[in-house]
């Protein structure tokens, strides 16, 4: 009996810690939000400060860029790691394959950053979209790997084999059996790359070259001028759009977790 | 038997020819790097050469200073995020149940996603003398007035690389932690074995693979951090990162290729030591499907 409580306050005691740090993590996320309506209101409107971004072409060609990559990087990483996660399959080398593509998680974001930009400079690959997409791609692709390896683990491989004795070849047995069940964990993949290159600040001011994104720009404004409320405007908007693609991400989650069982 | 042929080679072109440009791409720019940290600084440009000058320049005078402190601080902030992210786990792998755990962890997953120079500079904002901490320790009367050791210290850079690398961490080590076969824990239990040597003996080595990759994680991380701080610590709060950021502000590129090469090598070390102790595929072993 007394045991039984003194565990009970320990488990308790233990949430509590769990629900603290958790304040901790989320308490950044409020502040820009604040800042972005200093000096708002009155009959000056209460968005002024947003509708400044939209009047600066500087933050709205950065605000292109940064949606042009992330699309790219939606659209890149998941393929890449999809053709990936086969080779592994089908080659059997999970270890070299992990190995190798993991290794972007474990680099310093300057470090691979520095790298890359080098590495371009030698091919006499000029700074471009090109250029932020690649350093962007390595980035988002151990994430969108993971989780297509994922899902694949969890695809049963007796439908391929049916697929086979039913007279399917290897490309119609992916593409008509196994695709229409992994779509959503690809999909997934996809939104967190798009995620992932919304996080992304430092690699990409390395290469980016003469070009902004919405994320780069911000830093830079921070070390040569500071931040304004529009600034703080425009990392609300980032937030906003960042927690929307997540919501957008749980949902999708909890309709695969339906179908599941 | 000719069919098999023209399906091998199409197979090795879809996935080989992708496989070979991701592994260029990753590999190749780590690979230029260490080469170009020994070339020589000309001007606004550089010249192939082999020279260990650069090497030089980085273990003497502050540059080894910030080295230092950037192994000091990413050994200890490791350590902190270790003892804040394994209880979490912990937690999330025995207390909560089956279909509580994703979103549990999804919890965690949110703050790491967003873009975490933002909510850097977010902390910069909330720790400042005026700022909202301060403002509700004065009006609870917990502090007389602002503090000044919130803001440009030792502490808001642990609080900035704590609150950044983290929240990642508990994924492995859940991971590792969720793999563990439950017949050998009862087993040390009908041994007689207490909670506490069970955990010892069982529960603590077992989960190692997942303690170690989250703590390679944030030791790189910390170590070569630029923006945590630049932003927490203030002017002259230079952790490894910043080193190559200001190598890289006057153009010296082959100085900025050896500091990075040579937390790229450190990086590799501790991957290579984890991966010769640890059996990877049995780490993920949940995502491979076994």
């Amino acid at each position: 009996m007394q045991t039984t409580t003194l565990s009970r306050i320990g488990l308790w005691a233990a949430w509590g810690f769990v629900a603290l740090v958790l304040v901790f993590l989320y308490a950044p996320l409020i502040p820009p939000a604040v800042n972005s309506f200093e000096g708002a209101g009155g009959d000056k409107g209460l968005f002024v400060n947003y509708a400044a971004i939209l009047t600066d072409q500087r933050l709205v060609a950065a605000g292109r860029i940064s949606l042009t990559v992330g699309l790219l990087v939606a659209l890149i990483s998941p393929l890449l790691a999809l053709l990936a996660a086969e080779a592994v399959r089908v080659w059997r080398i999970p270890k070299l394959v992990l190995g190798v593509l993991l290794i972007p998680l474990f680099v310093p974001g300057i470090s691979m950053g520095v790298a890359t930009a080098l590495f371009f400079q030698t091919l006499g690959i000029q700074p471009s979209l090109l250029t932020i997409t690649a350093v962007q791609v390595i980035w988002a692709l151990p994430f969108a790997f993971l989780i297509i390896l994922t899902v694949m683990a969890n695809f049963d491989p007796v439908y391929r084999e049916a697929a086979y004795m039913s007279g399917a070849n290897r490309l119609q047995a992916f593409f008509e059996v196994e695709l229409p069940q992994i779509h959503p964990g690809i999909l997934g993949a996809a939104v967190f790359s798009l995620i992932l290159s919304f996080n992304e600040t430092i690699r990409t001011s390395v290469v980016q070259g003469g070009r902004n994104t919405v994320q780069t720009y911000l830093w830079s404004q921070y070390q040569q001028v500071g931040l304004s409320p529009n600034l703080y405007a425009l990392m609300t908007v980032l937030i906003v759009a960042t927690l929307l693609l997540i919501g957008a991400l749980a949902v999708m989650d909890m309709r695969a977790g339906r179908n599941r069982g | 038997m000719p069919r098999r042929w023209t399906e091998t080679l199409a197979r090795a072109a879809v996935l080989g020819l992708p496989l070979a440009a991701l592994f260029a791409l990753i590999l190749g720019p780590l690979a230029i790097t260490l080469v170009i940290s020994f070339w020589e600084k000309t001007g606004f440009s550089m010249r192939p050469a082999f020279s260990a000058a650069n090497y030089a320049a980085f273990f003497s005078g502050v540059r080894l200073e910030v080295l230092m402190r950037s192994l000091w601080v990413a050994v200890s902030a490791t350590v902190i995020m270790l003892l804040i992210a394994y209880p979490i786990a912990y937690l999330v792998a025995t207390r909560v149940r089956e279909a509580l755990v994703r979103p549990v962890l999804f919890l965690f997953a949110v703050p790491f996603l967003v873009n975490y120079v933002v909510r850097t500079f977010a902390w910069s904002d909330l720790l400042s003398r005026n700022g909202l901490v301060n403002s509700a320790l004065v009006s609870w009367g917990i502090a007389d007035a602002p503090l000044d050791w919130l803001l440009y210290s030792d502490f808001a850079v642990y609080l900035g690389l704590v609150t950044a690398y983290m929240p990642f961490m508990v994924f492995p080590i859940w991971l590792s932690l969720s793999g563990i076969d439950h017949r050998l824990v009862e087993a040390s239990w009908m041994l007689g074995e207490g909670p506490f040597t069970t955990f010892r003996k069982i529960v603590l080595p077992l989960s190692l693979p997942g303690v170690i990759a989250a703590a390679i994680f944030g030791f790189v991380g910390a170590f070569g951090e630029v923006a945590v701080s630049l932003i927490l610590g203030g002017t002259g709060y230079q952790l490894l990162g910043n080193a190559i950021q200001s190598a890289l502000n006057v153009l010296h590129y082959p100085l900025a290729a050896a500091i990075s090469s040579v937390s790229t090598l450190l990086m590799l070390a501790l991957l290579v030591a984890w991966s010769r102790m640890f059996d990877i595929r049995l780490f993920l072993g949940k995502i491979m499907g076994r």
